[in-house]
C-alpha cells in the first residue's frame, strides 16, 4: 500500500498591485486557519512537518503558501521587463499576504511566518492587525542588517550553492543532520537573486526600531528565536518583545529555521502557544479537537624558502 | 570545554593536523573539485598561508614571505575566536565562518579578495568544519 502525506496542493489566483499571481499553497487539517510564511529564498515545504502533523491539525487548517518567484509559484508574467532587479518591499509583502487569505476566504487568520515571515508580522500588527486573531513570529526582531549583499547573486559565483552555505550556520549544529541538509536543500533551488531580493526586505526594507510603540496589544504576538540563530539573536528578539505590548518571547536552544531543522523540537516549543490559541479562540477549533492531545596535497614549489621558515608539503 | 582547554595553541603542527584530516575527506575532492585557492588562516598575529588544488591541501605554511606573492584571501581571529569555532559543539555566534564574520558580529575578519571565498563557501566550510574532528 502506498503512503501519502495528509497534504493537498492547489493554486490560487491572487490579485496584488494590479497584476495575478498564480500562487500554489498546501494545506491540511479544521479549525482555525494557520497561515505559514516561508523564510527568503525558499517555499512552504519549510513547514512540510507542521502540516502532516496530527495534533495540529486536529484544530488548525494549517495552509502554507510559495510567494511570487518562491517554489511552485511563479514570476509575474511581464518579470523579464523588469528594469531593476527583484526586492521584495514591505509594502507589497504585506499586501500580498492581506490578498492571498482574502483569495481563500480566510477569516481572522493567524500568521506563523519565520525569519523574514517573522519580520513581517511587526508590519502587519501595524497596519493591519484587525485582519488576524494572533501572529507567531518566529525568528524576528525590530531589523535585522547585514543580508542584502552581493555575493548572494553575482554570475561568477554558483547561487544556489553559496544561497544555501551561507545560511547553513544559521542553524543549530545540534540539529538532526537529515533536516538542516533538507533545509539547505530547499535554499539550494531558489531562482536566481530571489534570496538576495527577498533580503532587501529583511535587511533594508524593514527598520522597526522606531514603530514597535505604535503597536496597540490588541493583536497577540508570540516571539519563539533560537540560541543559534546570528542574524536574529535572542538578544535582538527580546529587544523587540520587549517593546512590543501584548507579546511573549520564548528563547530556545535551535536555530534560524525551527519548522525544518528540527521539526520534533518545534513541536514541543510551538505546542503551548498553539494551545494558547485554541483557549483564545475556542468556537473556531477544528471538530476533530475533541480526539486531539494538542499539549504536548604535490611536488616542492621551485620558489625557494625563507631561511628559518617553517613550510609542511603534504 | 575540555576539547580547547587541552589544546596548548593553534600552531603549525596543530594547522597540519587539521591539513591531514581534510586530505583524509572524501566528500571534499566532489564538492571541492573546482577549489584551488590560496588563503590564509590567521590565529592572533600569526598568519598560516593554507594552498588547496582540488579540494586538498597541498602545502601549509607558518608566515607570509614576498616569495608567496600574496594570497586570495584571509580569514583572521582571534585564537580564543578559533578555540570556540573549533569545539565539538561550538557555541553559537563562533558555530560558522559567516556567523564569525558577519557585520552584526565581527569576531573574524574575512580580507582580500572575497570572491574566491564566496565562490568556494561550501567546500570551505565543510573544510573548517573538520577542525571539529581533530
Amino acid at each position: 500500500m502506498n503512503t501519502h502525506d495528509p497534504i493537498v496542493g492547489r493554486y490560487v489566483y491572487v490579485q496584488c498591485e494590479g497584476k495575478t499571481y498564480r500562487t500554489y499553497y498546501e494545506e491540511h487539517g479544521e479549525g482555525i486557519p494557520l497561515v505559514c510564511l516561508h523564510t527568503a529564498g525558499t517555499d512552504g515545504r519549510q513547514y512540510r512537518h507542521q502540516l502532516c502533523d496530527p495534533d495540529i491539525a486536529a484544530n488548525f487548517r494549517v495552509i502554507a503558501f510559495d510567494m511570487p518567484w518562491h517554489g511552485k509559484s511563479i514570476p509575474p508574467a511581464d518579470f523579464y521587463l523588469m528594469e531593476d532587479e527583484y526586492k521584495l518591499t514591505t509594502k507589497f509583502y504585506c499586501e500580498f499576504i492581506i490578498a492571498f487569505c482574502r483569495a481563500l476566504d480566510l477569516k481572522k487568520p493567524v500568521i506563523m511566518g519565520q525569519s523574514m515571515g517573522g519580520n513581517v508580522c511587526l508590519a502587519l500588527a501595524l497596519k493591519y492587525e484587525s485582519e488576524f486573531s494572533a501572529l507567531i513570529a518566529l525568528e524576528a526582531c525590530d531589523y535585522s542588517p547585514g543580508w542584502w549583499i552581493d555575493p548572494l547573486h553575482h554570475p561568477h559565483i554558483h547561487g544556489g550553492e553559496v544561497v544555501a552555505s551561507s545560511v547553513f550556520g544559521l542553524m543549530s549544529p545540534e540539529s538532526p543532520d537529515e533536516y538542516r541538509w533538507e533545509t539547505w536543500w530547499y535554499y539550494a533551488q531558489g531562482g536566481p537573486g530571489v534570496f538576495k531580493g527577498d533580503l532587501y526586505f529583511y535587511s533594508v526594507d524593514s527598520d522597526f526600531r522606531d514603530q514597535l510603540q505604535k503597536i496597540s496589544g490588541r493583536l497577540p504576538i508570540y516571539f519563539l528565536t533560537g540560541e543559534y540563530d546570528f542574524a536574529c539573536t535572542p538578544e535582538m528578539t527580546e529587544r523587540t518583545a520587549e517593546k512590543v505590548k501584548n507579546s511573549e518571547c520564548v528563547i530556545f536552544s535551535g536555530g534560524h529555521f525551527p519548522t525544518s531543522e528540527d521539526p520534533a523540537k518545534f513541536k514541543d516549543i510551538i505546542t503551548p502557544v498553539l494551545k494558547k490559541i485554541v483557549q483564545n479562540d475556542p468556537e473556531r477549533r477544528g471538530q476533530g479537537a475533541g480526539r486531539a492531545n494538542l499539549v504536548e596535497l604535490r611536488s616542492p614549489r621551485s620558489a625557494e624558502r625563507a631561511p628559518g621558515r617553517r613550510v609542511i608539503d603534504l | 570545554m575540555s576539547r580547547y582547554q587541552n589544546r596548548k595553541n593553534f600552531d603549525l603542527e596543530w594547522i597540519e593536523r587539521w591539513a591531514r584530516r581534510v586530505n583524509e575527506d572524501r566528500r571534499l575532492p566532489v564538492i571541492g573539485r573546482f577549489f584551488t585557492s590560496r588563503f590564509v588562516i590567521g590565529v592572533d598575529e600569526t598568519d598560516y598561508l593554507v594552498e588547496v588544488r582540488g579540494g586538498k591541501i597541498q602545502r601549509i605554511a607558518e608566515g607570509l614571505t614576498p616569495n608567496d606573492m600574496g594570497f586570495e584571501f584571509a580569514l583572521r581571529a582571534a585564537s580564543s575566536a578559533w578555540a570556540k569555532f573549533s569545539m565539538a559543539v561550538p557555541p553559537p555566534l563562533f558555530h560558522d565562518i559567516w556567523a564569525m564574520a558577519h557585520p552584526l558580529h565581527r569576531n573574524l575578519v574575512i580580507a582580500g579578495d572575497q570572491k574566491p571565498f564566496w565562490q568556494n563557501l561550501r567546500a570551505l566550510t565543510h573544510m573548517l568544519s573538520l577542525m571539529r574532528a581533530i
